[in-house]
């Protein structure tokens, strides 16, 4: 019980009076920052080892409780988590967005992840949208405070969407929330998860969650906010929205209506994959001509992110896989990228493509290294994270009969499921959702043509991820001969935060199962 | 240990090898260009190894989705198997050996070129992947190989990223393959859902069995088979270079000729003979006689064989020759698979000639830069009797190019022989259409290939012209060396390993008496393709160019591959990006529109809100509550 509330407590208690300490140097700012960071992940990793669980009455009369565990499906989203906040922290040590005091920036850094952790550590579904929301003004800070400073109406603006997209699906999710208490009588996902909602009722809060959380995941077409608030926000601040917020939106298309209202969620699965195919397609065209590289990379966040919707739209068990792993995958690809990228811009002001520069592979290897390696991520290269999220997410879509996802979406499924432990199916009993469902509904099959034609069509969108990652290795990385400049290659702290990512992104291809490992035979 | 055993730790050296060379490039050119070539050795050796142990089937142990020893519940399995047999071993053995040779090569061709250790490591990692492609018995591993092998050609094809026509080459290669590999991931994916397993052997066993113990008349699936094994070969089609994605091909000899001969050789190229002759079960039994796959298969290569053939001819560079004849040769490869009346007789056939090919392929390229080097330039032009006072060159040069023609006893003659052999190998009830215009074209080819085999021979070994090439004649050269790039004539061991190859080009039919065994000689079509490419070389030598002088219209449309980048650049291309321009166009003034009717809408609200409350510092207060609740929360759970 500690280990959780030492992981969720330690950014926060150091967050927060980071805030108001405006006149803390950047260097003790800083240290206290990634140490909060590091104990948040120590902490973490040993809570998950042993498979730790708070279990505390909160609001009684609601039957609201500070419930927090994780399993499979949460472990390895907190270690994400906690291991990016520990980079982004780490990056900050060297690389300090002008724009307010450090001690500010490194507080609302540590907001974002205590918000982030909670949200993957909680069972209670009150809890999941407080913690949901507590990220949403320390990011809105970070992009208007510290974005970009070439344009400060243009940062406003970027800010103010953000906040104003993601508030508006959070009422839609609160909603939702609100709903399905009214039909359990309980906050307690494990317990929603056993009660029979009419069908009716369930299609109505599957699709208020679906389009709630389809904002920040960001689906299409409720993606217009991601690419000025990437854009417009300082490197940190992108590398969390990509790694980190957006995390958040599928997992909680995976714990509210997968597992929640699975009787609706079979009914709306076809459609929320058909806009997740049409994000593939949508932001991968863009991706083919846009000149701003961070807008780039933003809009093939919204084409990988239409293959977790894919996955998920099969409302089957190999798609939840699917999602899972593509999710990790684009966290970690996407943190690389926006590394590299805001790298770029601190370097040479702006990112515009059309802006012919020295090739990174002459004078900048190193940084070069980097790029090309995320690039080949986001091309899904077999061996790297991104393949198997996007390969399975087609498997699935080919053949939605694999498996029903509810059962196993549902948090913590048995008690004492570490992410290091054997396997769910050691643990007594999956929560089959309800003998009071309507099997017709649950059971729902969608016209196995309609899914057959998505996925073709998705098979193309990858076929644009390749064009457009090449076209940025094209104009970015290869090129003339040029002088080498060792001085202005990755720094120390861009040298760790790429290399922990690249064998992150390596190790993740080679091993796609310690994502969510199979279930024992 | 057993066979898979020492392929699995081959598998591990070239892959670890890959980054190791890469750090070692760090301390020195030389030090990484050795770890290269010791870890190709390495792995050479156990490739040896598995020839002479047991054979068998493992799991592997990465690459996995579910950890090795469970199962899943989705109701699809991966067991991500690789097994050897002879001959796969055989052919394993033929792709390390390839490998082996290129490093070495490599070793002397770019020790000038300041990213060598980046190219030895790509090498090393593409070997890795295609050996993984060899041995896997699973059609997700297959996949696997089959694009890292897209990714590592990317990467060799732009080696020379400081020319932008090697930059343009790599992109298009890659997209080219890519975009065809959404038949192949769309074929792995249909095959899975037909028989829940990626496992080869076993989707082999149920849709055989499946397919042809229903009745006819029912349709029993047989579609969703033929559509699934018509977008894989899509995918083949694509990474073969076979028409229409035939032109990326002749692009790519902008990569260091090293490159070239493993690509071309026993990699990339013919990495889709091999996936097809693993899966002709489904392809030649399941569906047997004629299926929309083996048309779509059939017809591909038809055209191919001859079309590549006939420009092979009218090149002006010779590495295109040998691209084009990359391109005819594998066309020939994979037209058993088409045709061939059983399973098996198809996939020796085109196996052999995979094997062969590997062999005369690697050394016709690796002679060919090292002429090169000497000459300046791989432009028939500059190479003009480059050979004439060389024994050695014009030996193995003509070796190679004797073996590519076909002519009896040879690699390529025994190999070429069975091809055609099963091609028109006739059964009753088998696809007699098919087999009949497959046939026809292999012979057309056979006269056609001694022609530009003899126009090849002759450029390296005869002097025929005495004019002095012009000042631009270099500018027709594909190989310009880097600047400052010195090169000597090639070492005792680059030459070893020609003279090496050359042998392999006899000795290698010695193959054929063991896992490689065509079973019988057909007599009377020995003697009629004897005589055709007879008829090849006379016509090949009486209608040969003449190089020095400016080249034919016909020769420069050949050398332009009649336009094909021009097609793919007006019907892909141009649309795409037009569609892209409308999408972005929509993306900023549609779905953006309702965004800022919201922002405004909003932002006035706020304003009028805020105004009474101007004077407050709101955050400060809210973090001091922020703080307290965190406080008593914490009292609250630890007490």
């Amino acid at each position: 019980m500690g280990l959780i509330l030492t992981a969720l407590l330690a950014p926060a208690l150091v967050g927060f009076p980071l805030l108001l300490a405006r006149r803390l140097s950047a260097s003790v700012a800083g240290a206290l920052a990634l140490g909060a960071a590091a104990v948040a992940l120590v902490a973490t990793i040993a809570a998950l080892a042993r498979g730790a669980r708070v279990d505390e009455p909160w609001l009684p009369d609601l039957g609201v409780s500070l419930t927090f565990g994780a399993d499979q499906i949460s472990g390895p989203l907190l270690i994400l988590t906690a291991a990016i906040s520990v980079l982004v922290v780490l990056h900050g040590q060297r690389h300090l967005p002008p724009g307010g005091p450090p001690a500010l920036y490194f507080g609302l850094l540590l907001i974002v992840e205590t918000g982030a952790l909670a949200t993957f550590w909680t069972g209670d579904l009150v809890v999941f949208f407080v913690a949901f929301e507590i990220v949403l003004v320390p990011m809105w800070v970070l992009i208007h405070r510290f974005g970009d400073n070439h344009d400060p109406a243009a940062r406003r603006e970027a800010a103010l969407r953000f906040v104003l997209f993601t508030a508006l699906g959070s009422s839609l999710m609160l909603a939702g929330i609100l709903g399905l208490l009214a039909q359990a009588g309980s906050s307690s996902m494990a317990t929603v998860a056993t009660v029979t909602i009419p069908s009716g009722t369930s299609l109505g809060l599957a699709l208020l969650l679906v389009i709630g959380l389809g904002v920040k995941v960001p689906l299409f077409p409720l993606h217009s906010w991601l690419p000025p608030a990437h854009t417009i926000a300082p490197t940190g601040g992108s590398v969390l929205l990509a790694a980190i917020l957006l995390k958040m939106g599928t997992y909680g298309l995976i714990r509210l209506p997968v597992a929640l209202a699975p009787a609706g969620f079979a009914r709306l699965a076809p459609v929320l994959a058909a806009f997740g195919v049409a994000g593939i397609v949508w932001g991968g065209l863009v991706c083919l001509i846009e000149r701003d590289l961070k807008r780039l990379i933003a809009y093939s966040s919204v084409a990988h992110m239409g293959f977790v919707a894919l996955a998920l739209g099969t409302n089957s068990a190999l798609g939840l896989q699917a999602a899972l792993l593509a999710n990790i995958a684009h966290g970690v690809i996407a943190a690389l990228l926006f590394f590299v990228v805001g790298g770029l811009k601190e370097r040479w002001g702006s990112v515009d493509l059309a802006v012919v520069r020295p090739a990174l592979r002459e004078t900048w290897p190193g940084l070069g290294f980097a790029l090309i390696t995320g690039l080949a991520g986001s091309l899904a290269l077999p061996g790297l994270a991104s393949f198997w999220g996007e390969f399975l997410a087609l498997t699935a879509a080919w053949n939605p009969a694999y498996g029903t996802a509810a059962p196993y979406a549902v948090w913590g499924p048995a008690e004492a499921v570490g992410w290091f432990g054997d396997s769910p199916a050691d643990a007594p009993g999956l929560v089959q959702p309800g003998s009071g469902w309507d099997a017709g509904w649950v059971a729902w099959v969608p016209p196995t043509g309609f899914l057959r034609t998505l996925t073709i069509v998705a098979a193309f969108g990858a076929v644009l991820a390749a064009a457009y990652s090449l076209r940025v290795a094209r104009l970015v990385w290869a090129g003339d001969a040029a002088p080498r400049d060792r001085a202005g290659d990755l720094t120390w702290a861009e040298w760790v935060v790429a290399t922990v990512l690249m064998l992150a992104i390596v190790t993740l291809g080679l091993v796609p199962y310690v994502v969510y490992p199979g279930v024992g035979s | 240990m057993t066979a898979p055993h020492y392929l699995q730790i081959a598998l591990v050296v070239l892959a670890a090898g890959a980054p190791l060379i890469l750090l070692a490039g760090l301390a020195g050119r030389r030090i990484a260009s050795g770890l290269a070539q010791l870890g190709a050795l390495a792995a050479a050796t156990c490739g040896v190894a598995s020839l002479f142990a047991g054979h068998g089937a493992q799991a592997l142990p990465v690459l996995r989705i579910y950890p090795p020893g469970t199962s899943d519940l989705t109701g699809v399995e991966f067991p991500g198997h690789v097994a050897t047999d002879p001959v796969i071993a055989t052919i394993a053995v033929t792709v390390l050996a390839v490998v082996l040779a290129v490093q070495v090569y490599a070793g002397w061709y770019l020790r000038d070129d300041d990213r060598q250790p980046a190219f030895q490591a790509t090498v090393s990692l593409f070997a890795a992947a295609m050996l993984l492609l060899v041995i896997s018995r699973d059609l997700i591993l297959t996949l696997v190989g089959w694009e890292v092998m897209g990714w590592c050609s990317y990467l060799l094809i732009g080696h020379w990223s400081r020319k932008a026509t090697a930059r343009r080459a790599a992109y298009k290669a890659f997209l080219v393959t890519r975009l065809a590999d959404v038949g192949f991931v769309i074929g792995v994916v249909a095959l899975i859902a037909v028989a829940g397993t990626s496992d080869i052997d076993a989707l082999n066993r149920d849709v055989v069995s499946w397919l042809t113990s229903c009745s006819p008349a029912g349709g029993c699936g047989r579609g969703a088979v033929d559509f699934a094994m018509t977008a894989l070969i899509i995918g083949v089609l694509g990474k073969s270079a076979q028409i229409p994605f035939q032109d990326w091909l002749i692009d790519a000899m902008e990569g260091p000729t090293p490159a070239s001969a493993l690509i071309h050789a026993a990699t990339m190229v013919a990495a889709g003979t091999w996936v097809l002759s693993q899966l002709t079960p489904v392809l030649r039994v399941g569906l047997e006689g004629t299926s929309v796959a083996s048309w779509v298969l059939a017809l591909a290569v038809v055209a191919t064989m001859v079309y590549a053939a006939f420009c092979a001819f009218f090149q002006t560079d010779v590495k295109r020759v040998l691209a084009w004849s990359t391109i005819s040769q594998v066309a020939v490869m994979l037209s058993p698979l088409a045709v061939a009346p059983g399973a098996e007789s198809g996939s020796a056939a085109a196996t052999g000639h995979l094997f062969s090919h590997a062999i005369f392929k690697a050394l016709l390229f690796l002679t060919v830069g090292w002429l090169a080097v000497l000459a300046g330039s791989t432009a028939a032009r500059d190479l003009d009797g480059i050979g004439a006072d060389s024994a050695l060159a014009r030996g193995v040069w003509g070796l190679g190019l004797i073996s590519l023609a076909g002519v009896p006893m040879t690699v390529g003659g025994i190999s070429k022989e069975h091809v055609i052999d099963v091609a028109s190998w006739a059964e009753d009830g088998g696809a007699h259409l098919q087999q009949g215009i497959v046939t026809v074209a292999l012979l057309f080819t056979v006269a056609l290939t001694a022609a530009y085999a003899t126009r090849a021979y002759e450029i390296v070994a005869g002097r025929r012209s005495t004019a002095e090439p012009d000042a631009d004649g270099a500018a027709q050269a594909v190989f310009t060396p880097a600047e400052g790039h010195e090169h000597g004539d090639a070492g005792p061991l680059v030459k070893a390993v020609l003279i090496a190859l050359a042998i392999a080009t006899l000795a290698g039919g010695l193959a054929f008496l063991g896992p490689l065994d065509p079973g019988h000689v057909n007599v009377g079509l020995l003697a009629l393709s004897v005589a055709l490419i007879a008829v090849g070389v006379l016509v090949g030598w009486y209608l040969r160019p003449d190089d020095a002088l400016p080249p034919s219209r016909l020769m420069t449309l050949a050398s332009n591959g009649f336009g094909a980048d021009t097609a793919y650049r007006q019907l892909v291309a141009v649309p795409v990006l037009a569609l892209a321009r409308l999408v972005a166009f929509l993306d900023r003034e549609v779905v953006e529109t309702y965004v800022r009717g919201a922002g405004w809408g909003s932002g006035l609200a706020g304003w009028a809100a805020e105004w009474p409350h101007r004077r407050e510092r709101v955050a400060t207060n809210l973090v001091w509550v922020a703080i307290g609740l965190l406080a008593i929360a914490g009292v609250a759970l630890w007490g």
